[in-house]
């Protein structure tokens, strides 16, 4: 017999039914675990309901043909008999079961596309609302990057001003729209004298000496806005004034009006005094050449004077009204000759010695002589002298003479206070003029508009007849004449009990050897 | 488990026909190619249910490999519908002496003249390379689901 074999397709028939059972269920395995993984998704659903139906069909076929294939290769076909019409059924079954999940597919999905359609709305509305919530974010961080770099800015910038403000060596305060101080610097506190808590009780009537400067300095800053180099006087809190050159600028609102000002102050106290030092020097100076000159143009009519007025004497007989008229000249020209005297040693014109001088023992020997005039007047005198006071290249006779006139002052200044108190003092400081010899007194002081007139020639509070005015001059002159200086201080200034009454005059020398006399000596030759 | 009184008046008739569904009279008997009639238009309706699925995914704005694949799979499956439907005419064709299964069953010849039926019904036989790609392109279609899945978290991270 021929024909065609039908071997190829029975094994054909076997192997592909092994193969459609395998891909059945490996396409229902993702089918499912689609389904699991997001069991919401009605299109995963529908895909694994539609898959578990094919691979019901695809395995219960395949079933079928192996058990046909296999029973007919064994010779049952009278097993297969029985069982192909419940293969077929089955068959049959699932391919309905098949077509018919498939059908139900349409509205399902026309759901989930509705549901699809606004996920994605949601989604792309998610999207951009994440997109803006990032830009937003990084704006954000960007911003607090900004604010973190100003603020850091503007506290170095407010600790660079607040340090410029707190370690100014000059005045700096605020005051508001009502002239009251609002913030002052510690050196504008300690310039005044006031705690910094005090200084906030404050108002510029207070501290301004001249109430009508208050409306001047108010004035110009809402003329101007500011006030530049304003030379005003203000109080201390002990009363006492100090000179400073103010300027300051009005701080204005939003709306124009005055808040209050920022002020600079400079203490011009001591650069005041030292001008009105350097305008005494040159006046003293200029004085004392005239003095000079007036001194030599009299002495010699003086000198005369009394020569002819001795002669005449002799020749009138003593007791004669003459002879007591020529003894009041000779008694008068005589003193006019020691005015003269005094004023050729203001002048420095006056002979003069130069040897190793001890202050010490200077102020020493002065106080053995006044001593007892001291007591008699109840002046306690204390003595504060420094040990191993180097000595000063001068002249001890006008030395002496300059410490009897200071004490002498001091002691007219204590009279009529019941006593008082009298300190000298030696001291060994820095700079150019070290050895320092100091006289305080408790007496009445000298008032600050005459402290600049002392030591003017014929400058005196004594009552006319009691003094010539002289003194502080003529020591004046040889405190120069020995390369120093020599400085009033009234009140004095007690750095630690604060402003006592009294005066205080300090003077201060350099050492042996360095200079000042050689200047003297020049000066001298000159002369 | 008690059963319930609405479960007993579902269940005994149901159970009364299955057992003597003879006695009952009043069912229609279904003898003849009444299977084989109902297995062809099974094929018909899975071919058409198969239809409306390539032509609905066509028409949705699905989009990815794996819908592409599951188009393939339904495409091929409705060859395969169409080969096993006229494989079944073919094989209803074939007369009692058309095979030969005399050196046993799988020496089994399809016996000259080899005709324009016999032809289709060999071919129709081989339905396997069709209907195992089929069920290979719908493997693919749900792995790459899955895998689609995955893609989409690490998007959304």
């Amino acid at each position: 017999m021929s024909g065609i074999s039908l071997f190829p397709a029975i094994l054909l028939d076997i192997l592909g039914s092994a193969a459609m059972s395998v891909f059945a269920l490996l396409a229902l395995h993702y089918a499912r675990l689609l389904s699991k993984r997001q069991p919401n998704n009605f299109v995963w659903g529908y895909l694994y309901y539609v898959t578990f139906a094919i691979a019901a069909f695809a395995i219960s076929r395949a079933v079928g043909h192996l058990v046909k294939q296999f029973l007919l290769i064994a010779g049952r076909e009278d097993i297969w008999g029985t069982i192909s019409p419940y293969s077929g059924g089955f068959n049959t079954l699932f391919i309905i079961s098949v077509a018919a999940v498939m059908i139900f597919y349409h509205k399902g999905v026309q759901a989930y596309e509705a549901l699809e359609h606004e996920a994605v709305k949601l989604k792309t509305a998610n999207r951009n609302l994440g997109t803006a919530a990032r830009q937003l974010r990084d704006l954000n961080q960007t911003l607090e990057q900004k604010v973190e770099a100003r603020t850091e800015e503007l506290s170095r910038s407010e600790k660079k001003f607040r340090h410029l403000f707190l370690a100014s060596k000059d005045m700096v305060f605020f005051s508001d729209a009502g002239k009251r101080l609002v913030d002052m610097n510690d050196s504008g506190c300690e310039m005044l004298g006031y705690s910094r808590e005090e200084t906030t009780c404050l108002h510029l009537v207070d501290i301004f000496s001249d109430p009508k400067e208050v409306q001047t300095y108010s004035a110009m800053l809402v003329q101007d806005g500011y006030i530049k180099d304003m030379n005003l006087v203000l109080v201390r809190k002990d009363g006492t004034v100090i000179s400073v050159l103010l300027s300051a600028t009005a701080i204005f609102g939003e709306g124009g009006e005055m808040l209050g000002s920022e002020v600079i102050a400079k203490d011009l106290t001591k650069l005041k005094i030292m001008m009105e030092q350097l305008a005494t020097s040159e006046k003293m100076a200029s004085v004392g050449q005239m003095a000079a000159g007036v001194a030599h143009e009299i002495n010699t009519p003086l000198g005369i004077i009394l020569g002819y007025t001795q002669l005449m004497l002799d020749e009138f007989e003593e007791g004669s009204e003459q002879h007591q008229s020529l003894q009041v000249i000779e008694r008068q020209t005589k003193a006019s000759r020691k005015i003269v005297a005094d004023l050729l040693k203001f002048s420095r014109q006056s002979g003069s010695t130069r040897e190793e001088v001890s202050l010490n023992e200077v102020v020493a020997d002065v106080v053995a002589v006044i001593e007892h005039t001291l007591e008699l007047g109840h002046i306690a005198l204390h003595l504060d002298l420094e040990k191993g006071l180097p000595t000063i290249t001068g002249d001890p006779e006008k030395l002496r003479q300059v410490f009897v006139n200071l004490i002498n002052n001091a002691h007219y200044a204590m009279q009529g206070t019941d006593g008082g108190e009298l300190t000298l003092r030696t001291r060994l400081k820095g700079g150019d003029r070290p050895v320092a010899v100091e006289v305080q007194d408790t007496g009445h002081g000298v008032p600050e508009k005459n402290q600049a007139r002392i030591f003017d020639p014929f400058f005196t509070t004594k009552p006319v007849g009691q003094g010539t005015g002289l003194g502080l001059s003529v020591s004046y002159g040889i405190v120069h004449e020995h390369g120093g200086t020599i400085e009033v201080e009234s009140p004095v200034q007690d750095p630690r009990r604060g402003p006592l009454p009294g005066t205080l005059f300090r003077i201060k020398l350099p050492l042996s050897g360095e200079s000042g006399l050689e200047t003297v000596d020049q000066a001298e030759e000159a002369i | 488990m008690k059963l319930s009184i609405y479960k007993i008046l579902f269940l005994t008739p149901l159970l009364l026909v299955v057992l003597f569904c003879r006695e009952a009279w009043a069912l229609q008997t279904h003898g003849g190619v009444e299977g084989v009639v109902v297995h062809q238009l099974a094929h018909i309706q899975y071919l058409g249910a198969l239809g409306y699925l390539f032509w609905d995914i066509r028409r949705s704005s699905f989009v990815g490999v794996g819908w592409l694949y599951l188009q393939r799979f339904c495409l091929l499956m409705m060859a395969w519908n169409g080969i096993a439907f006229i494989g079944h005419f073919a094989q209803m064709t074939l007369g009692e002496g058309a095979i030969s299964t005399e050196d046993g069953y799988l020496s089994a010849l399809l016996l000259l003249p080899v005709t324009f039926g016999k032809w289709v019904y060999y071919i129709t036989a081989l339905d396997h390379l069709v209907c195992v790609p089929a069920l290979f392109f719908l493997y693919l279609a749900m792995r790459s689901f899955y895998r689609s899945l995955d893609k989409e978290k690490r998007e959304e991270d």
